[in-house]
This record gives C-alpha cells, sequence and structure tokens, in this order.
C-alpha cells in the first residue's frame, strides 16, 4: 500500500499525499495547482468519482475537493484547495474534463463560488424563481430559511432551434407513468431527435443540508430515503462514511448479510427493469412475468426482513436482520425457482425480433463519451467500461466472494439489458456464495457515543445502478459539517441525454428505460 | 408464440383473491400505554417525532404517537425498556386527516421519582373516522360510481412510494379489477394520487395538475412523506412537507412506503368502498381506519 501511494505520489506530483486510512488518501494544494493535478490523475488512469465543496466556517473560508478513484488499490485520492471567504472563485476543470460539468456548477449553485473558465457557467440545481445571493450549503444558511421566490431571474436557457420543419417538444416535470418529476426538451426534426436537454431538481428535497441537522444515527434513515430503489446501496454508503470516521469493525456475518442486501436489491432492481423493457415496446407477456417476478422477490423479502424494499435492515456497525439456516434455506430454494424463470422471461425478449428490432442499436452511448462524461455502473459497463467497485474498492464480503464483471461493448438498449442479464446471473452466485458460506459471529459492533472531532471520510458501496459515495466532515465540536451523497445518477444524466440525438422521439421512453437514472438520488 | 400461450397456461391465475388477507412481520408500532413509564426512550430515538412528549400542565405529560410521521423504522420496539412497543401488524391505515392517525396518552408524573402513569388515552379535536366519510362521499356523491380514474403526482418523493403504487398494477394486486385505473393525464381524473414531501421546485406543478383534474377532484396523499414531510421535515428551504400544506388533501395513506395493498386500501376508502365500517368513532383515536371485512 505504502508503494502505491509513493508511486501515486510521483506520478499525481502530490508531494504532500497521505494516506488518510486504508483506501483513502489526501493531498492539500494551492488553488493554482488544482487543474494540474487534475489533468496528471487522468494521466495516471484515474476517474473522477466526485468534486464538491465545504464552508469551513466563519472567516474561514471555503475548500474544493475533487476525488479521483483508482482503477486498482490504492483507492480513492482526494485533492483539496483552500478558498478565500473574499475572493470566492476557483479554477473549472470542466473543459478538459467534462464530467466536473455538472460538479462545479452545483458549487456555484449551492456555495456561491465561482467555477472560473466553465464553458457553460449557468445553473444546474437551482430553479429559475430562485434569487442570487441565497447559498443552501453555506454555513450561515439556516435550513428553515424562507427563500423569497422571484419570477423569472437567470433563466436556463434553451438551446434555440430553427429551420423548416424543425421544432421543440417540451415533456414534464409532471410525466404520463408512474415515475418521477423532470423536465426534458427536445430538440426534433420530425421524428429523429436533433438534441435533448434536461431540466432536472424539481425533487430536490435539502437533503445533503438535512443531514448536517439531524443526528448522525438518524442520518441512516434520511439516507434509506435519497432514492427509494437504492434503499441498501445509499445507507451502505453512510454506514461505511461513518464506520471508517468511527474506526468501526463490522463482524464478518454481518459483511456477509450486508452483501445478500445489496445483491437482492440488485436483483430486484434489474429483473423489474428488464420488464419495463418490455413495457415500453408494448411486449405485454415478458413485462407481466417480469413483473411477477419482482413481487415474488419482494415479497419474500417483506417475509425475511419485514419490509419490501429492504427498509431498516441495515445498522450503523451491522445489520439488523438475522437470517437463520430455515430461511437462508427458503431463499435459497426461491433464487432456483427464479433462475429458470429469469432464464425463461430473456430467452423469450432476444428470440423474438420485433423486441430486438427496437433495441438493436438504439440510444448508443459510445465508451468515449461515457469514459469523459464519468458514466458509471452498469451503462458504464454496457459501454465497455470495466469498473465496478465490488471489486476493484471491495467493500463489506465481496474481497472474499468469486464473481465476474459483465462488460458490453455495444453501448444501445440491448447492451444495457444484456449487462443486467449477466448480473443477475452473477447475483445469484454471490448470493449462494454468501448464504452458504455465512459466518458465525455477531451482527453489530458497538459504536462510541461520539463521532471524532474536525474529521473525514468517504464510504462507497457498488449499488445496482453503480456506485453511491458518501464523504462525511465533522467539526471541531463532532457534529455532522457535511454530508455529499453522489448517487451514480448524478454522472448518468449527462450520458442519456448525449444517447438519445439521432433516435426517434418514440424511442426515448425505452433509452430512458435502459438507463432507468433516479431523480431522487440525482436532485437530493 | 404456442409457446408463450402454453407458459400462460401452466402458469395460471396469480392474483391474490384477497389482496387485504396477508399480515406482514411489521406494520406500524402498537403502544400498551398502560405499561409505559414515561420514561422517553422511544421519543429520543425516533427520526422523525412521530413519538412526541408534552407537558402541559405541572405533574402531567402527554406521549402522542403519529402514524402520519411513522416510517416504520422499528427504532422505538427496540428501545422501549418496558416491552411496551410492539410490532403492530396492522397496515392498511388509512385516514380523513393527521389527526385521526395520532393516538395521544395522557400521563400524571410522580414529582419525586418521574415515573409517569397511564391516565388514559385522549380525544384528538377535529371530526371522526365517520363525519369524515360522510362528508367526502356528500362530495362526490354519484360523481364517480364504482370506477375511478387516478393520476399519479410525484411532488418530491424518494420513489419508493412510485415503486409500490406500480405494484398496484402488477398481476398480483391488480387493482383494475377493483374499476381503478391509471391515466396519463390529469384532464383524465377524478382523483390525484401524490407522493411528497412537496417540494418547493414541484409547488407550482402540483398546482396546475390540480387546476387541470375536474371537480370533484379528490386528492390522496401517500406515504410518510406526503402525509407529513417524513424524514425531509416541513418547511425547509427546499421541502414545503405534506401535500396538505398546498392541496385539500381527502385522505392520508401513511407508510414508509405503504404497502401495495395499503394503497388500494387507502383508494378504495376514498371511493367510499372500504374503511368507513372499520371503527367506530369513539376508538377513532386509538385505531385509524383500516379495512375490516372486505365488503
Amino acid at each position: 500500500m505504502t508503494a502505491a501511494r509513493d508511486v501515486l505520489r510521483e506520478r499525481l506530483g502530490l508531494e504532500g499525499l497521505a494516506e488518510i486510512r486504508p483506501g483513502e488518501l489526501a493531498a492539500e494544494v494551492g488553488l493554482e495547482q488544482l487543474e494540474a493535478a487534475a489533468d496528471r490523475a487522468t494521466g495516471a488512469g484515474l476517474r473522477l468519482a466526485t468534486l464538491f465543496a465545504t464552508d469551513e466556517g466563519p472567516g474561514k473560508g471555503f475548500a474544493v475537493h475533487h476525488v479521483w478513484a483508482s482503477a486498482a488499490p490504492p483507492g480513492f485520492v482526494r485533492v483539496f484547495s483552500r478558498v478565500a471567504a473574499g475572493d470566492a472563485r476557483f479554477p473549472s476543470i470542466s473543459a478538459k474534463h467534462p464530467v466536473a460539468n455538472w460538479f462545479e456548477r452545483e458549487v456555484m449553485d449551492d456555495f456561491g463560488l465561482v467555477a472560473e473558465g466553465h464553458p457553460n457557467p449557468f445553473r444546474v440545481a437551482l430553479h429559475d424563481d430562485w434569487p442570487d445571493g441565497f447559498w443552501a450549503l453555506r454555513k450561515a444558511f439556516a435550513d428553515e430559511e424562507r427563500v423569497p421566490r422571484v419570477p423569472g431571474n437567470n433563466p436556463h436557457p434553451f438551446r434555440p432551434v430553427s429551420g423548416e420543419g424543425v421544432f421543440q417538444v417540451p415533456v414534464g416535470p409532471v410525466h404520463a407513468g408512474i415515475i418521477e418529476p423532470g423536465h426534458f426538451r427536445f430538440g426534433v426534426a420530425g421524428e429523429p431527435v436533433l438534441y435533448l436537454q434536461l431540466r432536472l431538481f424539481y425533487v430536490h428535497k435539502g437533503i445533503e443540508k438535512r443531514f448536517e441537522r439531524l443526528p448522525w444515527r438518524h442520518g441512516l434513515f434520511l439516507a434509506e430515503s435519497i432514492s427509494g430503489d437504492t434503499t441498501v446501496g445509499h445507507a451502505l454508503a453512510y454506514a461505511h462514511a461513518l464506520e471508517r470516521l468511527l474506526g468501526v469493525e463490522v463482524p464478518r456475518r454481518a459483511r456477509y448479510l450486508r452483501t445478500v442486501l445489496l445483491e437482492l436489491e440488485r436483483l430486484y432492481n434489474h429483473v423489474a427493469d428488464i420488464g419495463a423493457l418490455a413495457t415500453d415496446v408494448a411486449f405485454a407477456v415478458p413485462a407481466s412475468r417480469a413483473q411477477v417476478l419482482r413481487e415474488g422477490l419482494v415479497a419474500l423479502q417483506e417475509r425475511l426482513f419485514g419490509s419490501r424494499l429492504l427498509r431498516g435492515t441495515v445498522a450503523l456497525g451491522g445489520v439488523k436482520c438475522e437470517l437463520t439456516l430455515g430461511r437462508r434455506k427458503e431463499l435459497l430454494m426461491h433464487l432456483d425457482r427464479l433462475e429458470g424463470e429469469f432464464d425463461d422471461l430473456v430467452t423469450l425478449l432476444i428470440d423474438s425480433g420485433t423486441f430486438t428490432d427496437r433495441v438493436d442499436g438504439t440510444g448508443i452511448l459510445d465508451p468515449r463519451a461515457a469514459r469523459d462524461l464519468g458514466v458509471v455502473g452498469l451503462a458504464a459497463r454496457a459501454s465497455g467500461l470495466d469498473l465496478d467497485l465490488r471489486r476493484d474498492q471491495p467493500h463489506d464480503a465481496y474481497a472474499g466472494l468469486r464473481f465476474q464483471v459483465p462488460v458490453e461493448e455495444g453501448g444501445d438498449v440491448r447492451a444495457r439489458l444484456m449487462v443486467r442479464a449477466r448480473e443477475v446471473e452473477q447475483s445469484l452466485s454471490i448470493l449462494r456464495q454468501a448464504l452458504e458460506g455465512l459466518p458465525e459471529g455477531g451482527l453489530l459492533a458497538p459504536l462510541p457515543d461520539a463521532l471524532p472531532k474536525a474529521s473525514s471520510a468517504l464510504g462507497w458501496a457498488e449499488a445496482w445502478r453503480g456506485e453511491c459515495l458518501h464523504w462525511i466532515q465533522t467539526d471541531a465540536e463532532g457534529r455532522v459539517a457535511r454530508l455529499k451523497v453522489t448517487d451514480p445518477s448524478f454522472k448518468n444524466w449527462p450520458g442519456l441525454a448525449r444517447a438519445v440525438p439521432g433516435n426517434i422521439l418514440p424511442d426515448f421512453p425505452v433509452i430512458n428505460k435502459s438507463f432507468n437514472l433516479s431523480y431522487s438520488g440525482n436532485d437530493r | 408464440m404456442f409457446r408463450i400461450l402454453s407458459g400462460s397456461l401452466k402458469t395460471g391465475i396469480l392474483t391474490r383473491r384477497d389482496p387485504f388477507s396477508s399480515r406482514p412481520p411489521f406494520g406500524f408500532p402498537a403502544i400498551d400505554f398502560g405499561a409505559c413509564t414515561g420514561c422517553d426512550e422511544c421519543v429520543r430515538v425516533c427520526p422523525t417525532a412521530a413519538l412526541r412528549t408534552d407537558h402541559p400542565a405541572a405533574g402531567r405529560k402527554t406521549l402522542s404517537l403519529s402514524y402520519a410521521l411513522c416510517i416504520q423504522c422499528r427504532e422505538c420496539v427496540e428501545a422501549c425498556p418496558e416491552g411496551a412497543i410492539q410490532p403492530g401488524r396492522q397496515l392498511e391505515a388509512a385516514a380523513y386527516s393527521r389527526e385521526q392517525l395520532t393516538q395521544r396518552a395522557a400521563f400524571d408524573v410522580d414529582g419525586a421519582d418521574g415515573r409517569a402513569s397511564f391516565r388514559g388515552m385522549e380525544v384528538l379535536p377535529g371530526p371522526s373516522l365517520e363525519e369524515s366519510a360522510a362528508k367526502l362521499k356528500e362530495r362526490i356523491q354519484g360523481r364517480l360510481g364504482r370506477s375511478l380514474h387516478v393520476r399519479q403526482v410525484d411532488a418530491g418523493s424518494c420513489n419508493g412510494c412510485e415503486l409500490e403504487i406500480a405494484a398496484t398494477a402488477n398481476p398480483v394486486f391488480d387493482l383494475e379489477r377493483f374499476g381503478i385505473h391509471f391515466v396519463a393525464s390529469p384532464r383524465h381524473a377524478d382523483l390525484l394520487l401524490v407522493t411528497g414531501p412537496v417540494t418547493r421546485n414541484m409547488e407550482a406543478a402540483l398546482r396546475r395538475t390540480y387546476e387541470a383534474t375536474p371537480e370533484p377532484r379528490v386528492v390522496v396523499a401517500v406515504g410518510a412523506c406526503g402525509c407529513s414531510g417524513g424524514i425531509f421535515g416541513e418547511g425547509t428551504y427546499a421541502s414545503l412537507g405534506g401535500v396538505d400544506r398546498v392541496l385539500p388533501v381527502d385522505v392520508y395513506v401513511p407508510g414508509c412506503p405503504p404497502r401495495p395493498h395499503a394503497i388500494l386500501n387507502g383508494l378504495l376508502v376514498a371511493m367510499g368502498v372500504r374503511g368507513k365500517s372499520g371503527s367506530g368513532g369513539a376508538k377513532r383515536a386509538a385505531e385509524p381506519a383500516r379495512g375490516g371485512s372486505s365488503s
């Protein structure tokens, strides 16, 4: 580990690079070095995992943090720079590193720090009626602050279109189905889409600010509600961040059970999404069958864990659920049945010309764009990017389990379907290994009463959609000063906007569903 | 084609005949107030202030439990040193006001050791379940019949409620057999099924959706967040809170997220098909509306 750190220190030119804890390195650099450090990080094969700002308190200014991920140990490298309170500017890296685009604009929106040199410095998170001069994540801003609405302030310009037969199609925020709200603006020439612009953050709930207000033990329940379909993923990322901060070792049995929970979450979401793809091309039989398989899983989860969506199963320091031998057998038998039925479902889909006609070559996200935009998770793996934190920076029990990371090259709807299908196979194998090899032991590690003062830690989990990252910082009194949540959707929405142009408008629903991104996780 | 047909024939009918028959391991907490000593341990661990205590006068205290706020996390069950809080099996809670989802117990506090002893349940202000049911029935009298067109609006949810609302339409729950149908436009809807918390950025869209819905436009708030703001709170810079902060709400369906049968029950309560016979008016404070025998 020390050797890996020294190599990185050399390659990134970071004198002060120090290991905070296993898998987590940090270095402070001057603002003027931030860009060069970013270029060297990319050159060394690292990718930007998240970017955020912190308010260091009255008179202490701010800091901007770039968190880079390496494909193998040592793990995550946080490069940060201080920003003086009186000179609230930092250099933008978005022109060369497009993945930083939304991150930097969100820092501008929430902290009022200017990303100098940003190629498109418009608001991303704040809506039109939010006035200038209110920055929600600054310490001086109270959670309950009444912010006046101002009409038509600093609008988000939609790209104009002109020409014969060329027009815009606005969709949302309230959509036709049972889905979350967001606004899509299509520029179309007849049926073909010329471009897609996204207007999100309709369900911004102030979650990061709320983490600063809630007691840290209650924060777990807030984490479970960042994105309802990723309850376990976000709960684990939050728990990992706190456990690393506290230096708590989670018992082995609990780590295995957490792995079971995370894989069950992957399973029920992948099965549901494959059915939803069938729904979106009006293929009713497999759609119904997938719904039945999904319902069978969540109903079983309720019997085993008391919650259909696995709420309240992860605890800080371990898990709150136990699986007796009898229940493990019940679960294994259910998985055996599911495997056969799932195979039939996938065969039914890919053997059907009417289905493959709609998904082959539709909504292609090419590997280069996926890499530049920082796309993660199953969408990245469907575009040829071989990354998965379960293998690259193993958490919970993954280091001791055998599994493959399926990668597809096509980048189209079919590739995202096939990644899901192949991941279901891997999940089944992981579940069997974890259930059959479940070690004996305790479920919960005791926690200290208070958090360490003026400290920070990163927690991560590879959830079904992609990596969930939680970075926690405490102040001089040991209170939560900042909790940065990075949902995979935040990095993948720009990937969707890139994959849609060139397709026909009626294919948008199936392309959108093949990514199935979370609005709530993105907007927070 | 032949394979599809034979597969479907082999599968048979999967729809659960009585969707309200299952009893999950955990619904909402049920408190035996007689065994409560007023130690407030449950109040301290509750992440949403669903459990709270007040001190109306010297030597008096109250403990209230609001299903509207409860996210069913089970912390109180584990925290109670007296074992007075049990995992309740009731899950089909639905009511016409936040008060009807709240129960409040009064206690005498011993001046010497601070130990509280149970005096009795308080009756909360506001109409009883039956009065509310009658009022809603009068408002929609004869307009809806036995069919209901529903427009779902996510006004800020985490998408957990959306997953469970979508599940009501799956082959197992199959809400269409009750004459309930999801529609794509508020202009076609009799009822808005709204999840929350209502965010600052969705308030205008929610109001406009409501205005586009023809009278008598029934509003059902779904989930702890839709009923009360839940874990996200009320009155923060980004979250206004429960749906009733923006629209008049007819029926509240609590839970985090409510299970599909609870949502289905809420819709049937709004239609006047279920619920009004669920519990007597006097018991209202202690027992929110629930499905009795399926009628």
